[in-house]
């Protein structure tokens, strides 16, 4: 039987958000960008227009950058994803976010947790990304503060193996 | 490292914003269970009367708390900021508000939009200056300005024009200086050509937002990504409602960026006045769409440039008007042109300058403070009418500025003292950048052409209020900074954490800057007109040299010596000439038991507070020939080089090198002013080449999103090897640390030195701006047609 | 946004039949890219929505002896990667490619493109220009269009209630040909297509065009093809006169609309420029073709040269 919620009950779903096996009962019209920031309350991805021009809302499901502001919770179901909040670890930042922060990356943030996201999936599928690639890719994160200078000096800092463990890294001034 | 002044140091509220620990306005609904949400009604025509308005089937939604409408009598739509004003019986742009609603779920505030019945009866509009400013126009967007008295907050005397040419002209301004008509006819050669401009939107990737908590004694706590939070927002706030200055607490959380969309409220004060009806917490997020039908825009400006030179190059006079269009502006006080048409004053020492400026009311939405506060629109016709007569009159496009250039202690038209101007550096440095006097390279094949261009600007700076600070030096040696100035994202918790730093001879790490809370943080106006770093920044200085002087005082009598002769170097004091050369000032700060509570002195847990208040100079009113000393406090400036390329089958513009120079006084974060000037460049390369509002035939905007209105992506940057982002500061003789600030001038030359790079390119001179692919190919087309 | 019914049926049959009990308060989900975004706006009202994860046939990419079947569910990511478009089927692969951004892709469908039947759709002219043929499975059994009678109007498909669109099959074609998309906008790939220009020449070993495909988006109400040009090309060879005859033919031969995006005008003047250049970069892959052709041996001819 394909009926899987019908109106006015929730849907069970069940997915791993950043590492953390979970189940939520939600209303299947429920975005995945809703249900990160309104269910389980990881604010970090950003909501800035309703269509997926911005590129703010993105994060990695089965490790693909997707807009989460245009899937469904259902088609997010069983699978796995990593928000901002998930690349902290107990070693500290991920080496995305340690580039971002020694090169200026970061204006005023808020286009951050989705421009951190959308690099670091470049990068893991094309480790050797050139600028021009860098920029194809990226493309559909708009920034309004930085001129995407020093956004493209940090992911090719981190290509170029400036943040591999034992390198040198958060160079103080 | 004790001095920071000058060094790249690391934002401080990096961690957070790369983490998404850092809170932006939104992120607080979850914290109000029973939150009331709110939608808008917005009309879809330009200008159309209200037959009919039934909230009635919509109020019986389940769900649905208040509805409001421009009809409400006990709401004071009148005092109400402009884009927030709900139309009453007449609507005067597509986006203005017509009914605003507060329910229990977004979803059911949707719904009851969709149930609201209107009856409209179009009217004709005017969405431009040229339909609003004919003497007969189609539509008249403020009939009773002339009646009306003006509110008494905003007192500008003197600007009602009193012969209006149009019923559209709202305000005006001229200013005469030298004789222009004398001058005019010694000039050898005279360009007279006239300028317009699209209308933009700022497009902060943060949509308007607020959430505001009903307290129980019936006051308001509200955190909104608005400006100014004691300047702008809870001044409006107590205004308008008439509320208790002890009943209101406004808080800036995180900000996704303003660049001035943010000064005018009118979020949060549509959602305090839902808050105050229902005596409900709730949120109100305007939709990108509204960000562009309902959120301010700027303000375009029509300029006439009429510039006579020498042979030689030298600018014998200079001709000038402007209209701002002001959009939907109701009862103005704040537009006369005055702002724009600055720029013309800004960098070249015209002594026979004419401006007669003014500001024109159309059917679109309600303009407000938009990065360069109208300059970018001014000064593009003064430089592209320049390069031309440098074209003219063969002489180097650098040479022709640095002859006309205003010169540390010259007097600018106006009769201002200019006291700061490194614009020659910049002019230089950008030209060597992109090699201006090689001609380029052009393409082997392909239908690319290439051209290089160069330009400068000059932007005033606004004096705009006072800005105070506190510095509390607490009990262990750690630091706390109060401010109140908006930290938009340019780093400016950093800069002034910076000072502190430098002042107090203490690391960073041990300085936390808190911000934006009415309730704690000592008042300032607003961040605006790149006023930050000089206003509150002054401020800043002094509540830390406070702050020493309390401290000094304290280790002087703990040890019998003339504060003179103490130092503060971080949570030590250097003392000269007494049994004590050095002192750990925490342990200055006793814990009091029982048995020694009578300490009057340092207390643990009590920390040394500093306090600094910083005013501008006030501005000398102007004569009669809108000549005076003292307006604006100091002024910015810019120089830009391009080298473009010109597709002459399709129209396009591509940027392959750009070379940007701020002048910024001494910077106090390289990094951060080299990330405005990144980020100015970039906005700019949008506004001139492609943003505009597009209308379809309601009148409403037709390209109301973020793929229509074509915002710079990562592809229309040029490569960074070719992005040279250069400072070459002047001191600012009464700056912090001679420091300036310079966000916005940094946009003003981008536009003119791409119109002349496409000159050089395809030989068409623009006459406005965005150069979009359409109206590029058109002159191209019409240049061959000619031949 | 709000909707009564989830279905995620997991056989055709079932979907088919949803659709049916449902009439046009449903849809079906895809890649939900633009499906999505219509219900959030409220320009899109139903009551059900069905998705069509459950079905995994619906997601491969599988070659015959004479075709390339594409299931409809495969993302624009896979075909874009997919190793088995090559040669003058890289057309498809590019086309899909010049959606909007990376993450869009990720997860949307070539079938939804399709479906979605929006004018400026970058995928089907890859798809037109190589013949694909649309398979469509209903309640009342399976059938096939092709392609360019596959869509109605804005929005609209030939798609009768509780059919689906399950993929596209392209025939084989001949050896010497190549196929290029060209996609025009002003800012890259995340902008609305104004003019999107793909042909295909399928030439002999002397170089002369046999056939040509010419497939045009966001001209008219649906892609479209321009049989005049094509017929103008049959049997030449491409010269720099014929190509700007070409070009020129296909402008007149279409009545765009003015949009927030671009002018009729404009448009206009766009088919010719996009025309030409399609037309001289499908040709330099043709000729690659022949010249590959020639320095293989014979034997090989059969599988080296399709597609």
């Amino acid at each position: 039987m394909s009926l899987v919620y019908s109106n006015g009950k929730t849907v069970r779903v069940s997915l791993e958000v950043n590492g953390k096996k979970l189940t939520a009962d939600v209303a299947p019209y429920m975005t995945l960008l809703d249900f990160l920031r309104k269910e389980i309350n990881l604010t970090g991805t950003k909501h800035g227009c309703d269509d997926s021009n911005c590129g703010v809302c993105t994060v990695l499901v089965n490790g693909l950058a997707i807009k989460s502001c245009t899937m469904l919770i259902m088609q997010a179901n069983g699978k796995k994803i990593t928000t901002i909040e998930g690349l902290e670890d107990e070693n500290g930042l991920h080496p995305m976010q340690k580039a971002f922060v020694d090169h200026f990356s970061v204006q005023c943030g808020f286009c951050t947790p989705g421009m951190i996201l959308t690099a670091k999936a470049i990068l893991d599928e094309n480790p050797h990304a050139t600028e021009e690639e860098i920029r194809e890719g990226l493309h559909g994160n708009l920034c309004r503060c930085t001129g995407y200078v020093k956004i493209v000096e940090a992911i090719e800092a981190v290509r170029d193996g400036e943040y591999n463990p034992g390198c040198a890294c958060s160079k103080e001034v | 490292m004790t001095n920071m002044i000058g060094k790249g140091a690391k934002r401080i509220d990096a961690y957070d914003k790369v983490t998404g620990k850092g809170l932006f306005a939104g992120d607080y609904i979850n914290q109000f269970p029973n939150l009331l949400y709110v939608k808008a009604l917005r009309s879809p025509y330009a200008h159309a009367r209200i037959l009919k308005l039934d909230v009635s089937k919509a109020e019986k939604l389940e769900g649905v708390v208040k509805i409001v409408t421009g009809a409400d009598a006990d709401v004071d739509w009148e005092n109400f900021p402009k884009s927030a004003i709900f139309a009453k019986n007449e609507t005067i742009w597509a986006g203005q508000g017509i009914a605003l609603v507060a329910a229990e779920s977004l979803d059911i505030a949707e719904e009851a939009l969709d149930l609201i019945e209107v009856e409209y009866e179009r009217l004709p509009h005017v969405l431009d200056y040229y339909a609003a400013s004919v003497a007969n126009p189609a539509s008249i967007i403020d009939p009773e300005f002339e009646t009306r008295e003006a509110p008494s907050f905003q007192e500008r005397p003197g600007e009602k024009p009193k012969q209006r040419k149009s019923p559209n002209i709202v305000g005006a301004y001229s200013l005469d200086a030298g004789d222009v008509d004398r001058a005019m006819e010694k000039a050898d050669i005279i360009i007279e050509k006239e300028f317009w401009t699209g209308k933009k939107t700022a497009s902060a990737l943060e949509c308007a937002n607020a959430v505001a908590r009903y307290d129980s004694d019936g006051g308001i706590t509200m955190w909104s990504n608005g400006a100014g939070v004691h300047g702008v927002i809870k001044a409006a706030v107590c205004r308008i409602f008439k509320m208790q200055e002890n009943k209101v607490r406004i808080i800036q959380p995180y900000m996704g960026g303003s660049f001035g969309s943010r000064l005018n409220p009118y979020v949060e004060i549509l959602t305090v006045l839902m808050a105050l009806k229902t005596k409900r917490t709730v949120s109100f997020e305007y939709t990108r769409k509204e960000m562009y039908t309902s959120a301010p825009s700027n303000w375009p400006c029509i300029t006439k440039v009429k510039i006579g030179a020498k042979r030689d190059g030298t600018i014998v006079a200079h001709d000038y008007y402007l209209a701002e269009e002001i959009g939907a502006a109701v009862n103005n006080t704040f537009f006369t042109g005055r702002l724009s048409s600055s720029g013309a004053c800004c960098v070249y020492n015209i002594p026979n300058t004419r401006m007669d400026t003014c500001a024109v009311a159309t059917n679109t939405v309600p303009a407000a403070e938009y990065r360069g506060l109208g300059c970018p629109e001014a000064e593009f016709g003064i430089e592209c009418v320049i390069n031309e007569l440098a074209d003219e009159l063969k002489i180097n496009p650098v040479e022709i500025r640095l002859k006309n250039m205003l010169k540390k202690g010259d007097r600018n038209p106006y009769g201002e003292l200019i006291t700061s101007i490194g614009l020659s550096k910049c002019l230089q440095a950008c030209a060597d950048a992109v090699k201006l006097n090689e001609p380029s390279v052009q393409p082997e094949n392909g239908p690319w052409r290439r051209g290089k261009g160069i330009a400068t600007a000059g932007k005033q700076n606004t004096p705009l209020g006072r800005s105070e600070a506190e510095v509390r030096y607490n009990s262990d040696g750690t630091v706390e900074l109060l401010i109140s100035c908006d930290e938009n994202g340019m780093g400016i918790t950093t800069s002034l954490a910076q000072m502190v730093a430098t002042e107090l001879k203490m690391p960073m790490d041990k300085i936390k800057v808190i911000k934006g809370d009415t309730l704690v943080t000592p008042y300032d106006n607003y961040s605006a007109s790149s006023r930050t770093t000089y206003n509150t920044g002054n401020a800043v200085k002094l509540a830390a040299e406070d702050c020493i002087r309390k401290l000094k005082e304290e280790v002087a009598r703990e040890f019998g010596v003339h504060p003179s002769k103490v130092e503060i170097q971080n949570d030590k004091a250097i003392l000269v000439g007494s049994h004590v050369q050095e002192v750990d000032i925490p342990s200055l700060f006793r814990p009091t038991s029982p048995f020694s509570q009578g300490n009057w002195g340092l207390q643990k847990g009590s920390p040394v507070v500093g306090k600094g208040i910083f005013c501008p100079a006030p501005i000398h009113m102007w004569d009669a020939k809108g000549k005076s000393d003292r307006v604006w406090n100091w002024f910015q400036y810019s120089a830009c080089a391009v080298e473009a390329e010109v597709n002459e089958e399709t129209g396009q513009i591509r940027i392959i090198n750009i070379a940007s120079s701020a002048d910024t006084g001494n910077p106090i974060n390289p990094k951060l002013v080299e990330g405005q000037i990144e980020g100015g460049v970039m906005m700019a390369i949008g506004f001139f080449v492609n943003e505009e509002h597009l209308y379809n035939d309601r009148g409403e905007i037709s390209n109301s999103n973020m793929g229509d209105y074509r915002l710079p992506t990562f592809l229309d940057m040029p490569k960074n090897k070719n992005f040279a982002s250069l400072i070459n500061p002047d001191p600012l003789p009464d700056g912090p640390y001679g420091a300036k600030g310079m966000a916005e001038s940094i946009t003003i030359p981008v536009g003119p030195a791409i119109a002349e790079a496409v000159y050089q390119a395809v030989g068409i001179r623009v006459t406005g701006y965005p150069m979009t692919a359409e109206r590029i190919l058109q002159l191209i087309k019409e240049k061959e047609a000619a031949l | 946004m709000r909707f009564d019914n989830y279905f995620e049926p997991t056989t055709l049959a079932e979907c088919s039949s949803l659709l049916k009990e449902y009439g046009s308060a449903s849809r079906l989900l895809a890649g939900g890219t633009d499906l999505v975004p219509r219900l959030k706006n409220r320009q899109l009202k139903i009551s059900t929505v069905i998705s069509l994860q459950g079905i995994p046939e619906l997601s491969r990419i599988e070659k015959t002896e004479n075709s390339m079947n594409i299931g409809a569910m495969v993302t624009l990511r896979d075909v874009v990667k997919s190793p088995l478009l090559t040669g003058s089927l890289k057309v498809v692969a590019e086309a899909a490619g010049h959606i909007s951004s990376m993450q869009i892709r990720n997860i949307a469908t070539i079938g939804g493109n399709s479906c979605n039947a929006s004018p400026s759709a970058d995928s089907v002219p890859g798809l037109l220009v190589s013949d694909a043929v649309a398979l469509i499975s209903g309640a009342d059994g399976d059938r096939s269009v092709p392609l360019i009678d596959f869509f109605a109007g804005p929005g609209k498909t030939v798609l009768r209630e509780g059919e689906i669109l399950t993929g596209f099959s392209i025939p084989r074609t001949s050896p010497f040909t190549g196929a290029t998309y060209e996609k025009y906008t002003i800012r890259g790939d995340t902008d609305i297509t104004i003019v999107g220009a793909g042909c295909r020449l399928n030439l002999n070993k002397q170089g002369v065009i046999e056939s040509a495909r010419i497939a045009l988006a966001a001209v008219a109400a649906t892609p479209v093809r321009i049989d005049a040009v094509e017929k103008l090309l049959a049997g030449q060879k491409l010269t720099d006169e014929l190509v700007k005859e070409a070009g020129n033919l296909a402008a007149a031969n279409i009545s765009p609309i003015s949009d927030q995006r671009a002018t009729a005008s404009y448009r206009k003047e766009m088919v010719s420029v996009w025309v030409r250049h399609a037309l001289v970069e499908a040709q330099k892959r043709a000729i690659a073709a022949i010249d590959k052709s020639n320095e293989q041996s014979s034997s090989s001819v059969e599988w080296t040269y399709y597609g």
